[in-house]
């Protein structure tokens, strides 16, 4: 039974769309087949972390108003051969992004086969996120762990709750997951950024994982490069870890520990 | 999934109070024609319940009373407060005997506040005729219980009743209860109390991290800090004259 999972948070530059583009990178690289749809309509950026951006020919739009297929749309993963993304539309309006239209477009990537489908949500609470969010059946919510963030994700989670077909169906409600990200120990300990039990206390989700801040990401994405694929990095193992765990191992948590230089090191100023 | 035809769950339907002061059908006519304004879809359809405890319904035309109400854009559902013996005859207009308000004063002492002089007025368990349904009467104000978080941007309002949450209320949400509010887990959003004028409800939390707390319309914000209280207890406010006070609860006994 293919599953359908949103990432999301309320606020943008949190890292939605790294973490869209390596989970799915690592749910593929398990065996998987899955697809990652890009829903921020009017500004796609997703297949340009994939490294894909050239190959775009049809996008999200074309399918759901009927001009292009979907297998015309997919585009194949260059490192994965079980990833497929669907892009998003740079020019058009995302109102054409209609709810009939979404709904088909998942449900014709269920036919094919597809294990995961991951919907990489807009940042805000308009329309787009809304789609990218009415479908779901887990949600995965990326919050950075500072008040703002915290507190839109909150925010994102009550939308969830309202506006899912889950929610609307009266059934199951949508699972969630807490993702913290650009988690630097570090400054945690200095007492200038929330702990992730600070912000597990305040959104009360379960934690699948937490992601260290690292300069690698920005390197990583600006090559096209999904941050998992940077090998022995500690982003990579993160993410691998939210994989296993996403796909139901338990693993302890790793990188949230600070550790305080030594003495020597105290006397001589070293960062 | 296969879902059943028919699901039989308790279900609370806000109807509106028609507390009638005057037995003459000519005197009641006139009066509704003044607050419907003449138009009889002023009331559109709503559901009412009908309270004659204060008239001697002894020489009452149950048809006409009803159907006054009928063409003046009511819907009756109930008759309250109804003398025993009247009670075929507004059981055979298929109105329900709605025992609602004396069984609820019973149950439940401290939402007993009086019934509101005219306008609306919550009315709990009403139940709607169904005719294969058993006509549950549950007659008790049963208090609004929610257990997941109450997230920023959502708004729960318990009317006619108390709220109890069983998680936490975070920042941005609104509760809101005619009633007390009892929250087992920090109060980090707004919280209002007595929302239709009761003075004495109050606001029960484990920990006070709120944005605002009011009860019957006066408020509190906390910008210069929250009142020291002993660490690691649950907390009550009430509203004392003009001021809300803060109080754990372990320091009052």
């Amino acid at each position: 039974m293919a599953r359908i999972i949103v990432v999301t948070s309320g606020k943008g530059g949190v890292g939605k769309t790294t973490s869209s583009a390596s989970f799915a990178t690592g749910l593929a690289m398990r065996g998987h087949k899955t697809a990652v749809i890009d829903f921020d309509v009017g500004l796609r950026n997703l297949d340009l972390i994939m490294g894909c951006e050239r190959r775009v020919v049809y996008d999200l739009i074309n399918v759901v108003s009927g001009e292009a297929n979907l297998r015309q749309a997919l585009i194949k993963d260059k490192h994965c051969e079980n990833l497929f993304i669907l892009p998003a539309s740079q020019t058009r309006d995302k109102d054409a992004l209609t709810e009939e239209g979404v709904e088909r477009v998942l449900n014709e990537l269920i036919h094919m086969d597809f294990e995961f489908i991951i919907c990489d949500s807009p940042a805000g609470i308009e329309h787009g996120a809304i789609m990218a969010l009415t479908f779901a059946d887990e949600a995965i919510i990326v919050t950075n762990p500072e008040v703002s963030s915290v507190r839109d994700s909150d925010r994102i989670l009550g939308i969830i709750q309202a506006k899912s077909r889950r929610a609307l169906n009266g059934g199951e409600p949508v699972k969630e997951h807490l993702l913290v990200t650009r988690y630097s120990p570090k400054r945690v300990d200095a007492g200038e950024m929330l702990s992730y039990t600070d912000v597990q206390e305040i959104l009360r989700i379960p934690l699948i994982g937490i992601i260290p801040e690292s300069e690698e990401v920005l390197s990583a994405s600006n090559q096209g490069n999904p941050a998992i694929h940077i090998k022995g990095s500690t982003v990579s193992m993160a993410y691998e870890d939210v994989v296993a765990r996403f796909l139901g191992e338990e693993l302890p948590l790793r990188f949230t520990d600070y550790e305080k230089p030594g003495l020597l090191k105290r006397i001589f100023g070293a960062k | 999934m296969q879902r059943k035809p028919i699901e039989i769950k308790i279900s609370t339907v806000v109807a509106i109070a028609v507390i009638l002061h005057d037995a003459q059908l000519s005197v009641l006519e006139s009066a509704l024609k003044e607050l419907t304004a003449k138009s009889s879809d002023y009331y559109s359809e709503e559901c009412a319940v009908i309270d004659v405890g204060n008239i001697d319904c002894a020489n009452l035309e149950w048809p006409v009373l009803i159907d006054l109400f009928r063409a003046n854009g009511f819907h009756p559902v109930a008759v309250r407060n109804a003398p025993e013996n009247c009670e075929e005859q507004i059981s055979a207009l298929g109105l329900s005997i709605d025992l609602g308000s004396k069984n609820a004063a019973q149950l439940i002492e401290s939402a007993a506040e009086p019934a509101p002089e005219s306008g609306h007025a919550p009315v709990t368990a009403v139940l709607e005729q169904a005719p294969s349904a058993t006509l549950i009467d549950a007659p008790t104000r049963g208090a609004m219980i929610i257990d997941t978080p109450v997230r920023g941007g959502q708004r729960i309002y318990a009317r006619g009743t108390d709220l109890i949450i069983t998680a936490v209320v975070n920042a941005g949400a609104e509760v809101i209860a005619d009633g007390n509010i009892h929250i087992y887990a920090p109060l980090r959003g707004r919280a209002l109390a007595g929302a239709s004028g009761n003075t004495s409800a109050r606001i029960f939390a484990m920990s006070l991290e709120a944005e605002l707390v009011s009860i019957a319309g006066i408020y509190r914000t906390f910008e210069n800090g929250y009142p020291k209280l002993a660490a690691n207890t649950p907390l009550q406010i009430r509203l004392n004259g003009d001021k809300i006070d803060v109080f754990s609860i372990q320091s009052i006994n």
